[in-house]
């Protein structure tokens, strides 16, 4: 739940507008029809998004703000208008002036253009562009007196005057009245349950008799996580796609990295101290330290083609057999593809564990009842495997929860070395796309994933020591 | 001798109980010299790899351009006219000496890009401009960009653990020192804390977001001093709620005392911070900032890897907290202030030394990681994970792969001993 407004605050703030990105609409070049027809469609796409609805429950904000800016379309305008807030104070004046230039801005781009004014046109549109986003007292008298002159430049123009003489009151009024005091008092605003937060979390569908069209989204806690940016799928569908990926490859590596890590440990801490100990130790310690990025790309380029060997395929999760290939084709077609991950993915927490199994069984093989046992006469295996490792095992499964948020997050690094589409390709892919509705999926879906597993290590817990019950 | 002379002579015998059993680990001992080479190497980057001459007679005059160069970065001097921009390589000067990797990181050496290997023919005037270690693409030599990179990975991981230990040992020491039930404050207290925790977010930031926001487009010294005065209105709203509830203290519901479950706080705070799994959150995190900065890569590791540090220090002042030496102190009036900061803390720091060597290590691997794959470090700072990024441009640049993939392996492996030394030499199991 907490995870979700950090995940939304961040998505709040990232940069670019999702619109427009979605449209990539030319703005401003061209007649009136199209320009209000491009409008139409943004603030369309907006409402569709539900990206025109304030933010969250409330707001805190100063009195001089106004409480409905989150209406205007365009980002770069709202904030352009929330400098012009800072600095005067006054939204009534303000809202008056941005209203004045936008109706001028439909009636320039009214204007008939032929050889006479065509200049003057342009001018007068780049000029009132610029007042559109930028802020400076200096830079706004200066555009609007280049406003100005190409609008008395051209005869053809002058039907343009007045438009112009309001823009000009408009912003005389609001520089002469700044009420800045404003900004000092605070203000709280609620909004009800319409804002996108909740619309984002808990969805504005009716929950029973709701009906196609009637709603915008299902909200993330019922599944419905929106749709990307860039290709307008559903996010839902493509984090499927990935997280089968990343599980599958976690899981595969979790497995190996116990049934390696636990043997190996309990060998080495049974001959504590001879060379063999100290060799695997030594071993253990460099493969816990070599960065996994590091041996990915060594790996790549000494035995992925290259100028040296060529064993392996260098990216991709293979999958491009026939589709009538036996069962055995298509497997070994995976495997080959999977070796290198598999081995980078396991490697680094492999050496951790055996670390931390050999640390344990060490400490339980001082104990008195490992004595006792041998004192019993029972023979070194049993001692070892039955009375030793049990109590050993317990530390180094508690470890795995936080082995398996290290798998997520070596995840990121190996998928995106080896293009696996897994969760952290598919982050990488949206945030270098500024998608932001997959990004704060994946984050979200990942801490799920991490708490999931700890829920394990808690069962796990309870199985392996009898002396822990959850009642 | 007097009791406070032995308790000084006990502290000492503590630290130096550990100082020999540091000392005695040889491989933690080694890393440490060895890390206090890397850092000279560090400091004395521009020596070592400039394009600069460190000492050179041109026109007559004599100049040391190295020297020179930290004085007008500094504002105090300005380059000759003869010596303002030019390309240092090609000067005809009278008599000249150059630093022994004779390239600036940034050098383009344009009869040798394309990705010359050290072993292959270079087209160099002689051995003495031979790239020991390759170039890249553009003809940047690569065992000066390492070089230079040094700085940059110890400056991460010191800075971010810098930042990570402040947090941590603030947060988990008051979590641990104060519990659930230690720090009380009235009923009228803690609502007038709420509120004005609201109202000094809104002073001190919200108010304020332009002049914060503008100041880290201008430069980072300005952000500084700007967060700096906005944490100093922060402070002071706080303040001001604290005083105008003195006051009220006799008055009889709203004075009475009520436990603030600090321990509870920090800990569902912790527990949130490790659910998300760290490099999602930094890359997520890293990606929302439009202008990347090496500042806000180091502050952003460090404000996501505090958690250790906290969870270790709470532990340790769990135990220590009911110890009869603090009650003692108690006893005697101490505050709960310079209990805290004099007598718990110092008892409970020794864990962190550990967490925050292994916490270096890691911060440096996360740097290299996020230059490696792009995201946050700017594009022109050369650091080792984006030389080793470069070997995946080019797979037969096999000294873009290996050397500035080994410098990290290193540098990390060097810091886990450390720590590895540290946790033999201040575990007590093994004091015998």
């Amino acid at each position: 739940m907490i995870i979700s407004l950090l995940t939304f605050a961040l998505s709040v703030n990232a940069p670019g507008d999702p619109v427009e990105t979605m449209l990539s609409s030319q703005n401003s070049q061209g007649q009136s029809a199209s320009l209000l027809a491009n409008d139409k469609a943004f603030v369309e796409k907006r409402r569709e998004l539900g990206l025109d609805l304030p933010i969250f429950y409330f707001s805190m904000a100063s009195k001089a703000t106004s409480d409905t800016l989150h209406r205007v379309p365009k980002r770069s305008h709202r904030q352009n208008l929330e400098r012009f807030i800072e600095r005067y104070g006054n939204w009534p004046e303000v809202q008056d002036y941005y209203q004045s230039l936008s109706a001028f801005r439909f009636a320039i781009s009214d204007a008939k253009k032929d050889s006479t004014n065509r200049t003057h046109l342009i001018n007068g549109k780049d000029a009132l562009n610029l007042l559109f986003i930028s802020d400076e007292p200096e830079k706004q008298t200066i555009e609007l007196d280049n406003l100005e002159e190409s609008i008395n430049g051209a005869a053809s123009l002058a039907h343009l005057k007045p438009g112009f003489q309001k823009i000009r009151d408009s912003y005389n009024k609001m520089t002469s009245n700044p009420t800045t005091w404003k900004k000092y008092v605070p203000v709280i605003n609620f909004y009800g349950t319409d804002n996108q937060y909740h619309r984002w979390f808990f969805g504005d569908k009716a929950l029973f008799g709701a009906k196609e069209g009637e709603y915008t989204s299902a909200g993330f806690i019922r599944g419905d996580f929106g749709i990307s940016y860039q290709d307008e799928r559903p996010v839902g569908s493509i984090i499927w796609d990935a997280v089968r990926w990343t599980m599958l490859l976690s899981l595969m590596s979790v497995v190996i990295t116990y049934l390696v890590a636990i043997p190996l440990g309990v060998d080495s801490a049974i001959s504590k101290g001879s060379k063999k100990d100290q060799i695997i130790t030594t071993i253990l310690f460099i493969l816990y330290s070599l960065p996994s990025f590091w041996i990915a790309t060594m790996a790549i380029v000494y035995f992925c083609g290259g100028d040296f060997w060529d064993f392996f395929p260098p990216y991709g999760v293979g999958g491009d057999v026939p589709a009538d290939a036996s069962l055995w084709v298509k497997l070994k077609d995976r495997a080959h593809h999977l070796i290198l991950p598999l081995f980078c993915w396991t490697y680094g927490t492999f050496a951790y564990l055996s670390r931390q199994m050999r640390g344990g069984m060490v400490s339980v093989l001082n104990q008195d009842y490992i004595r006792t046992a041998r004192s019993k006469g029972l023979n070194e295996r049993t001692v070892i495997w039955k009375h030793a490792l049990r109590n050993s095992l317990l530390p180094v499964i508690t470890l795995f929860a936080s082995v398996f948020p290290l798998m997520l997050s070596g995840a990121i690094v190996l998928e995106i070395i080896f293009s696996i589409p897994g969760m952290g390709k598919t982050m990488f892919n949206a945030i270098v796309a500024r998608d932001y509705p997959i990004v704060f999926t994946v984050m979200m879906f990942s801490a799920i994933l991490t708490l999931v597993g700890y829920l394990v290590s808690d069962i796990l817990y309870a199985v392996v020591d009898p002396r822990i019950s959850y009642k | 001798m007097s009791e406070r002379e032995e308790v000084v002579e006990l502290k000492q015998n503590y630290w130096s109980y550990v100082k020999r059993q540091f000392k005695k680990n040889k491989r933690a001992l080694f890393s440490l010299y060895f890390i206090g080479f890397l850092v000279i190497l560090a400091l004395s980057a521009d020596f070592l790899a400039n394009e600069k001459p460190l000492y050179c007679k041109y026109q007559g005059k004599t100049h040391f351009p190295v020297l020179k160069s930290y004085a007008v970065d500094m504002g105090l001097a300005k380059w000759p006219p003869e010596l303002l921009n030019v390309r240092w390589h090609e000067l005809e000067y009278d008599s000249v000496l150059f630093p022994p990797i004779p390239y600036s990181p940034s050098n383009q050496d344009k009869y040798n890009g394309m990705f010359k290997s050290p072993t292959e023919e270079q087209r160099i005037k002689s051995k003495r401009w031979h790239h020991w270690l390759g170039t890249d693409q553009m003809g940047r030599d690569v065992f000066s960009g390492m070089i230079h990179a040094t700085r940059i990975a110890l400056t991460v991981g010191i800075v971010s653990m810098s930042i990570a230990s402040f947090i941590g040992i603030l947060l988990g020491s008051l979590a641990g020192f104060f519990g659930d039930d230690g720090l009380k404050i009235t009923r009228i207290a803690f609502l007038l804390n709420i509120l004005f925790f609201f109202l000094a977010i809104f002073y001190g930031f919200s108010t304020r977001s332009f002049i914060l926001s503008d100041a880290l487009n201008t430069s980072m010294m300005s952000f500084i001093v700007q967060m700096f005065i906005s944490f100093a209105i922060f402070i002071g709203v706080m303040g001001i709620a604290n005083l105008i509830a003195i006051p009220f203290r006799k008055i009889p519901w709203i004075g009475e005392k009520i436990n603030l479950p600090v321990d509870l706080m920090v800990s569902r705070l912790i527990e949130i911070m490790v659910s998300i799994p760290k490099l999602f959150l930094i890359i997520a995190i890293v990606a929302v900032m439009t202008n990347g900065s090496l500042f806000i890569v180091m502050a952003i590791i460090g404000f996501t890897s505090w958690t250790g540090i906290a969870r270790l220090i709470r532990a340790e002042l769990l135990k220590v907290r009911n110890l009869e030496y603090l009650e003692a102190a108690e006893a005697l009036g101490f505050g709960s202030a310079r209990r805290l900061l004099r007598h718990a803390i110092p008892n409970a720091l020794s864990p962190v030394f550990i967490a925050v060597a292994f916490g270096v290590a890691s911060a440096i691997l996360i740097e290299a990681f996020l230059s490696f794959i792009g995201i946050g470090v700017p594009a022109d700072i050369v650091t080792w994970g984006s030389l080793l990024n470069l070997a995946r441009a080019e797979p037969s640049a096999w000294w873009l792969a290996i050397f500035p993939g080994f410098a990290i392996f290193i540098t990390v492996t060097l810091f886990n001993l450390i720590g590895e030394g540290l946790t033999d030499a201040l575990d007590p199991k093994l004091k015998k």
